[in-house]
């Protein structure tokens, strides 16, 4: 009764009264399903068999099963495969600054040096005024 | 002497050791009736037995089998309710 390309209806678990289609037997007891459940490896006590028979490989991929089922109109689910969220990424704050604060930043350090030269020339003059008070 | 409406059992009796090294008695409501299945009447697993407090505060797959009909029929009436339908569609 159960074969490859058998449709069937899941009786257990999360995916139970869903329908899907045996890929791949392995062992006696267990096979491997597809459809509209998940791709997974499944007790044959698990399953009710329904009449239709559908011509696939053995191991046949998930598209093309979603292809069949959609021949005989049965919604399969499509999961996309996660994608892990963008995150903004931290970024030091030294390589944050781009070339023109840089250079702009030198140019005030420039001129702060060179103020401080003047005032080093300047203010002896001042401080002995202020002492001889 | 206990206070009159801890004199009946309408509500349940837990000891507690406290940090002190002493053991008190606390009163507390009954917990409601485990959960049956609406077909058979056996009792349901995966359905936790708690006041409607402590329910609120469980997640929504913390309180019933993620199963269609789950927390309202045993995994063998689903079983055969779905069995029944894929034979009648058949």
């Amino acid at each position: 009764m159960i074969e490859i390309g058998r449709i069937c209806i899941k009786l257990a678990g999360r995916d139970a009264g869903m329908k899907c289609v045996v890929v791949d037997m392995l062992g006696s007891n267990m096979v491997m399903i597809d459809g509209q459940t998940r791709r997974r490896k499944c007790s044959i006590r698990h399953l009710e068999p329904l009449e239709n028979v559908l011509k696939i490989k053995k191991g046949a991929s998930h598209s093309e099963i979603a292809a069949e089922f959609k021949k005989l109109k049965i919604e399969t689910k499509e999961s996309k495969p996660r994608k892990a969220a963008e995150k903004p990424m931290k970024v030091r704050k030294s390589s944050e600054k781009s070339e023109e604060e840089k250079s702009a930043k030198a140019a005030k350090k420039q001129a702060k040096e060179e103020k401080k030269k003047e005032k080093k020339a300047e203010p002896k003059k001042a401080k002995k005024h202020i002492k001889k008070k | 002497m206990p206070t009159g409406r801890h004199k009946s059992r309408t509500f349940r009796r837990v000891f507690k050791r406290t940090p002190g090294g002493d053991t008190r008695m606390y009163y507390l409501k009954r917990k409601p009736k485990k959960a049956h299945c609406a077909k058979c009447g056996a009792v349901l697993s995966g359905v936790p037995r708690e006041r409607p407090y402590k329910m609120k505060k469980l997640s929504k797959t913390q309180k019933r089998p993620q199963r269609p009909f789950g927390g309202n029929l045993c995994s063998r009436c689903t079983r055969l309710l779905l069995i029944e339908k894929a034979r009648q569609g058949a």
